[in-house]
């Protein structure tokens, strides 16, 4: 008994399981996709998967050692979880026999020679003259003298007999992954919010999942697309993009990226398809693990929380240091989003910080706060004030850069200071301001940074 | 005192603290790189995997003198600040030892947020400190990311206001920090609200500046009451000379 014969469970009535699926039937499309999801969910088993008009045929001689045997496999199958209900199941030593099996539960023990005739596709056409001569099961098809049949009804109809019985060799369009993971599925029912799209993709993440596993691939970009109601006057389709620095093969990441763009989403219309497509998916090569219990260390990497932190908050939140080189304060360092930072290094496009580090010996005598913006002091006599006067310790430093850049031009003549309250400070003095009144009777101070 | 002995003897002289001496932290410690507040930490050090409150008045930021001689002895990973209250100047820190590409400033907007962020950078793998500014953040929500900390076994330190020392607070340590008083030097003032111990009534003077800032202060301040600036510029030029 090679042959397992599968059938899903579906809402829309399709055609019986023996004859070809009429293209443009009413639920085809759902029968199609159902059956290709159970086809890829079954080729975990064997790779010998086909499918025979609405159900799913498994051969499975080679692969039954490796799961233990017919009756372990078996158990696999019906306690593996399955994408979609199954309807039925029949075994059979040929594909035919399992297929007519299927047909009634009241078949499932019975022997080839006692299955009726109306079970085997190829008699189709011929079912009333085969009634009219009183041939109903196999057997009494195959008691005729074959000249007589093949004369009168075909050689077709010899050809499956044969086929059924094991003297011909059965051969089927087996199911062959796609280069590219592109599934639809029809919701059950309207989904109104966006956060709810991610509820209704389950089965598809489950499907892509399977893919992964199965081609042996890392996915680093998807996008899941809807086709929304018609009767409403607005657009039709939606779709959102996921990007991940680094691959991965396994989907939790991705999705929970999805659910946070998906939150910030209003639907104009209630979907009714969903449809999931990957973009990106390089060979996967698996992850070496450690035996030792000190280096399995739990939690996610640091690439997949900055990118969560950036769905979630904005991707300008998320900032990391890339130093500069210049003179000027606010010029020496730029907090960049973490998400740019990563492409770029994933391009090779990033300089690693060695401007910073050579730098780095007269940094000392700077503040570890920087105000992102320079804060006026106000000034009596001419002792700046916060709020207290503050007593300047040390300068002036001097620092003049910028001049090419117009208004970036820094003039300024920078003060350790200390102050009563806020401890030691950093203020500077406008030079232009200097030039400008030789009195010197309005200096401008300004607070830029705090030595904390 | 007498009764209570066999049952001291039974649990195991390491099960129980007496509140007159430093509780012998259980869990790993981190030394804090300042030798006097290293002595009266519990276990020699920050606690690994717990938080550490530290609260400075309004105007006072201390924060970088006390934690950075710690945060550059910390196992390599990424230091995360959520909501710091002013820009971290990148040089700066990089001159006193803190790794550049480690650095990581998440900025939120909202308190729901901040503690958010603070909890998802406690739960990956590849953080080891998270320094995190929480003004307006409730007991249970402190609560919370100290038990995060716990489990992930990462540094917590969460940085209030002043006023938050009248709230009770499930960190196992509190620190007050205060600049010193106008006159008495560059000092870092630690007074310690809450350790597991008995309560510290001294407060703990720490010289924390980097040598080179501390040196110059140290010629720039006798020169505080007379020619400030003249005197300041040639400590300047002195430095620049020697580097």
């Amino acid at each position: 008994l090679h042959w397992i014969a599968l059938q899903p469970l579906l809402d829309v009535a399709g055609p019986g399981p023996v004859g070809p699926l009429p293209a443009g039937a009413v639920g085809a499309e759902a029968w199609a996709d159902a059956l290709t999801a159970l086809g890829w969910w079954a080729l975990q088993f064997t790779p010998k998967v086909a499918r025979v008009g609405n159900a799913l045929l498994l051969e499975v001689s080679a692969s039954e050692r490796l799961w233990g045997g017919a009756g372990p496999l078996l158990r696999h199958i019906f306690e593996v979880n399955k994408p979609l209900a199954v309807a039925g199941y029949a075994r059979g030593a040929t594909s035919l026999i399992a297929l007519a099996r299927l047909q009634a539960s009241g078949l499932a023990r019975s022997a080839p020679d006692a299955l009726p005739l109306r079970a085997l596709a190829a008699a189709q056409p011929h079912l009333g003259t085969l009634e009219k001569i009183g041939c109903h099961c196999w057997g009494q098809l195959r008691a005729l003298p074959r000249g007589g049949v093949a004369r009168r009804f075909g050689a077709p109809l010899l050809a499956a007999l044969d086929r059924a019985y094991g003297l011909q060799p059965e051969l089927y369009p087996w199911l062959v992954l796609p280069e590219v993971f592109e599934a639809s599925q029809e919701l059950t029912a309207q989904v109104e919010t966006a956060p709810a799209l991610l509820f209704g993709a389950r089965r598809l993440f489950q499907q892509l999942q399977l893919w992964l596993q199965l081609r042996q691939r890392a996915v680093r970009a998807i996008e899941l697309s809807w086709t929304m109601d018609a009767r409403r006057d607005t657009v039709q389709r939606g779709a959102l993009v996921v990007h991940s620095a680094e691959p991965s093969a396994d989907l939790a990441h991705l999705q929970r990226l999805l659910a946070e763009q998906l939150a910030r989403l209003t639907l104009p219309a209630p979907v009714l398809y969903l449809h999931l497509r990957t973009l990106e998916t390089p060979p996967h090569a698996g992850e070496t693990a450690s035996l030792l219990p000190d280096e399995q260390r739990q939690g996610e990497r640091l690439p997949q929380l900055l990118e969560r932190l950036s769905a979630r908050l904005g991707s300008a939140q998320v900032r990391q240091l890339q130093p500069g080189a210049d003179h000027r304060p606010e010029q020496r360092q730029h907090w960049q989003p973490v998400v740019n930072a990563m492409q770029m290094r994933a391009e090779g496009a990033l300089l690693t910080g060695v401007t910073g580090q050579n730098h780095s010996n007269d940094a000392t005598l700077c503040p570890t706060w920087l105000l992102a913006v320079p804060r006026k002091l106000a000034v009596r006599g001419q002792r700046p004030l916060y709020p207290g006067p503050l007593t300047l310790l040390a300068g002036p430093q001097r620092i003049e850069s910028g001049w090419w850049g117009g208004a970036e031009c820094v003039l300024r003549d920078y003060f350790l200071a200390r102050s009563e309250t806020a401890g030691l400070l950093w203020i500077y003095r406008e030079r232009l301001g200097a030039a400008a009144n030789p009195q010197g009777a309005d200096l401008a101070w300004y607070l830029h940074g705090v030595f904390a | 005192m007498s009764a209570s002995l066999p049952l001291l003897a039974s649990i195991g002289a390491g099960a129980v603290w007496r509140a007159t001496a430093l509780s012998a932290s259980p869990g790993a410690v981190l030394a804090s790189g300042h030798v006097l507040l290293d002595q009266m930490l519990p276990g020699g050090g920050w606690p690994v995997g717990a938080a550490v409150e530290i609260l400075q008045a309004p105007g006072v930021h201390a924060e970088w003198r006390l934690l950075l001689p710690a945060l550059r002895c910390a196992a390599p990973g990424a230091v995360v600040l959520v909501g710091p209250p002013h820009v971290p100047f990148g040089p700066a820190l990089a001159a006193q030892g803190l790794a550049l590409q480690s650095l990581l400033w998440v900025a939120a907007a909202t308190p729901a947020e901040c503690g958010w962020a603070s909890e998802q950078a406690l739960r990956c793998a590849d953080v080891v400190a998270v320094l995190a500014w929480l003004p307006q953040m409730r007991p249970e929500q402190l609560r919370r990311l100290h038990l995060v900390a716990q489990s992930h076994r990462k540094l917590l330190f969460v940085m209030r206001p002043a006023q938050a020392q009248q709230e009770s607070s499930p960190a196992v340590l509190r620190l007050l920090l205060a600049n010193a008083a106008p006159g008495q030097g560059d000092a870092l003032v630690v007074q310690l609200l809450k350790r597991r111990g008995p309560p510290l009534l001294q407060l703990l003077q720490l010289p924390a500046r980097p040598a080179r800032l501390g040196a110059l202060l140290a010629l720039s301040e006798p020169a505080a009451s007379g020619h400030r600036h003249s005197g300041g510029a040639i400590a300047l030029d002195r430095l620049a000379a020697t580097a």
